[in-house]
């Protein structure tokens, strides 16, 4: 704001008597200050620009704006606003692309005197237009309004040029007597309003959306007066169900027989359709109302027929009632997308029990069936439930999937399932019906055989063990309570000592042995270690001669081998 | 307790993440089958003659959708609802010299309808969502470009060599369309 900026020169030449323009100049004493409060303001296609003066003192002061589109350096005049004694100009005039940036400045000039510029930042036209006040024509009928927008701005808007199918309409309706109660509604630019009482004035106003975030200007007020009801009433409450490959549309219709003191005879209706695009196009759709195929002169207030009739997209749906001679308006027109009724098949599901004590568990997409028109493309969800053929108790699980296995379940027991698909969305929680019920046992357990096999494993691993720790014990038993007979192994070492080693010793004194042999037949003597006396050699000998044949000893066998061979030197 | 609540937020951030994959999973198989129905219903209309070969122009379609550099998910539904939008916008305009099929046309307008009105109930919930910053170069762009066709349609008086070369643009249109309903895939 106020800031002196160095600008290129403006394509004609500059006021007279000037050289540099963006500088403040002190000319007879006074500073201009440059405007304040600068707003652009587009309305449809008026483009204006405000200001607040900031040198209200100063007399003869006037307001230039220049404008730049990006991308050039030149700084255009802005049409109509040249040398402006007002604080807002128009510059409706200007040539440019709606979705161009542009940039403006604008400063104020008294005589030779210019202020510095005020510069708004680049902007494009498109974003700072608000949509204008709708014009809106009404026509009032029985309990209805009939309403018909004209788009805001003139038919060949350039703002809007693009957009004329795609605004959308908010109306507030209110009755003129009361206070409160303010209706607002989404409406088209050529509808009813519909569910008013009759003889009373109701006044309304209209304004123009345009996505994502553009809300117009109100209308003005228009009010109107709703006729007495003297017509036939039309039908209300219309409602859309599908089922299998059929939609059946119903309403109510609660004045058939008697009303006002005389009977009605019989009322027929009949239903019509329309594409709801063409009510977003310029232009009357009025014309383009077609029959449904079933629904003409129907006495019964339902009327069915084929889905293959409407494809995907999106209809509008009236009906009306006749006694013969007078028909009745129109019903409200009932919004129908073909797709959010198409209906769901229950899958197919098959389960089978593996070996583990599991089962698995297959889902597949339903019969292909004949008149299936509508798209059933859908990403769906699957909504499983199971449980204990037993016992009630049921366990619901959610898959995308559609081949699982539900496991750690009992043995030899009977488990059913079944299943329903579903298309997830928060608008449209839509279900298919659920899916026969199957039911299948599981197999018998394996992990009592499991155990078996591992603790006889456990078993044979173990039994050496078992072994040497038993014999282990046994030794140390043994050896406490059971000594044996046996030398301790030191003097063992002394019988294990070679015989050619004795027979040097022999030599010596002290290892001499005195023997005495007696020869039998029968006897082998043996060899005592001794040295006694003859007669007790004699005795023991005799003793000996009994036992001699007995002995197995390894040291004195070893010592009869030895005397045997001490009689064989001896004798020689 | 901690342990418990931390089982239950992860739990609870799992199947919500789940859940937004599933809805985002529906919108793209619903982008997909618009597309490709748009496309088939495109390709029945009667093709070029020869000699509309003088009248071809480059609209400069904007290097973002060309590219198809990644955006965000609320980008992505702005932009192929402004996409769709547009060219119900241009195709409901005056076809009587070209002698194209009406119920081809009529079929091809129901259906940029029904998905350009599927796009405006979501974008009326993402619109709520505050804190965040619409991609309105891109946008802007985009208006830009389908400002150009429609202009170039005025100028050449809704002639049959016109919408012929628009019909060729705008199957290209689709193309990219599908590139960027891809990366609704997260």
């Amino acid at each position: 704001m106020g800031l002196a900026r160095p600008a290129a020169a403006p394509d004609d030449a500059p006021p007279p008597g000037r050289d540099a323009p963006g500088a403040a100049r002190r000319r007879g004493g006074t500073t201009l200050k440059s405007p304040q409060n600068v707003e652009v303001y587009i309305v449809d296609d008026t483009f204006i620009l405000r200001w607040n003066r900031s040198n209200p003192s100063i007399r003869n002061v006037t307001f230039s704006a220049y404008y730049q589109t990006l991308g050039n350096d030149t700084w255009l005049k802005l049409p109509g606003c040249q040398s402006v004694a007002n604080t807002t100009c128009d510059f409706s005039s200007l040539k440019l692309n709606v979705y161009d940036k542009v940039k403006l400045r604008i400063r104020a000039e008294e005589g030779n005197n210019t202020s510095p510029w005020h510069n708004i930042d680049s902007f494009t036209l498109f974003e700072k237009a608000q949509i204008g006040p709708p014009k809106v024509h009404l026509e009032a009928e029985d309990k209805t309004i009939i309403i018909n927008i004209s788009l805001p701005g003139a038919r060949d808007s350039v703002m809007w040029a693009l957009d004329s199918s795609s605004f959308t309409y908010s109306l507030d309706i209110w009755k003129n007597s009361s206070s409160g109660e303010r209706r607002t509604e989404t409406v088209y630019s050529r509808d009813k309003i519909y569910n008013l009482s009759p003889e009373t004035t109701y006044c309304l106003k209209v304004k123009a959306r345009l996505l994502p975030r553009k809300n117009g200007i109100y209308s003005p007020v228009y009010c109107i007066k709703t006729p007495v009801a003297n017509k036939l009433p039309p039908p209300e409450n219309i409602r859309l169900d599908s089922k299998n490959n059929i939609f059946v549309l119903r309403w109510d219709y609660p004045y058939g027989s008697v009303k006002w003191g005389h009977a009605r005879p019989n009322v027929t209706f009949q239903a019509q359709w329309l594409y709801a695009y063409l009510k977003k196009i310029p232009g009357d759709s009025s014309g383009k109302w077609k029959q449904i195929p079933g629904c003409k002169n129907v006495h019964t207030t339902q009327c069915v027929f084929l889905q293959n009739t409407f494809r995907k997209g999106i209809y509008l749906i009236r009906v009306q009632a006749s006694d013969g001679n007078t028909t009745s308006v129109w019903s409200k027109e009932e919004k129908f997308d073909a797709q959010l009724q198409i209906t769901l098949l229950p899958p197919v599901i098959t389960m089978k029990s593996t070996n583990d004590v599991s089962l698995r568990v297959y889902i597949s997409a339903p019969e292909e069936s004949e008149n299936k028109p509508v798209n059933q493309n859908f990403p769906l969800i699957y909504e499983i439930v199971f449980w204990e053929n037993t016992s009630n108790a049921e366990r619901k699980i959610r898959e995308k999937k559609t081949d699982f296995t539900f496991s750690k379940l009992k043995p030899l027991t009977e488990y059913c399932v079944k299943a329903r698909a579903l298309i997830e969305d928060d608008k449209w929680n839509k279900s298919s019906g659920f899916s026969d019920t199957v039911c299948e046992k599981t197999k018998p357990g394996n992990t009592s055989r499991t155990w078996l096999i591992a603790g006889i494993c456990a078993a044979i691993f173990s039994i050496p063990v078992v072994i040497y720790v038993v014999k282990l014990l046994l030794r140390c038993i043994s050896y406490v309570f059971f000594p044996s007979s046996k030398p301790p192994s030191t003097i063992d070492e002394y019988f294990s000592e070679p015989p050619l080693w004795n027979l040097l010793l022999l030599t010596s004194e002290e290892q001499t042995e005195r023997c005495f042999i007696i020869e039998n037949t029968n006897t082998i003597s043996a060899v005592e270690e001794t040295n006694q006396t003859d007669e007790d050699h004699k005795k023991y000998s005799s003793q000996t001669s009994q036992d001699s044949g007995n002995y197995s000893n390894e040291d004195e066998s070893g010592g009869s081998k030895f005397s045997e061979e001490l009689l064989q030197q001896e004798s020689e | 307790m901690t342990s418990r609540c931390i089982l239950q937020t992860t739990l609870l951030l799992y199947f919500s993440t789940m859940a937004l994959a599933m809805s985002n999973d529906l919108l793209r198989s619903q982008l997909s089958s618009s597309s490709l129905e748009c496309q088939e219903l495109l390709l029945q209309l009667n093709g070029t003659t020869e000699y509309c070969l003088k009248d071809r122009i480059n609209f400069e379609i904007p290097e973002e959708i060309e590219k198809s550099r990644q955006f965000q998910k609320e980008d992505i539904i702005l932009i192929t609802h402004e996409m769709f939008q547009k060219i119900f916008d241009i195709f409901r305009r005056n076809i009587s010299r070209t002698g194209w099929n009406e119920t081809t046309v009529e079929n091809l307008l129901v259906k940029l309808h029904w998905q350009k009105e599927h796009l405006e109930i979501i974008l009326e919930d993402v619109k709520e969502k505050e804190n965040f910053t619409w991609d309105n170069r891109t946008l802007l762009h985009l208006k830009k470009y389908y400002l150009r066709i429609v202009q170039y349609l005025k100028a050449k008086e809704y002639s049959i060599c016109a919408w012929t070369i628009v019909q060729a643009e705008i199957c290209r249109n689709f193309f990219f369309l599908n590139i960027l309903t891809d990366y609704l895939q997260n």
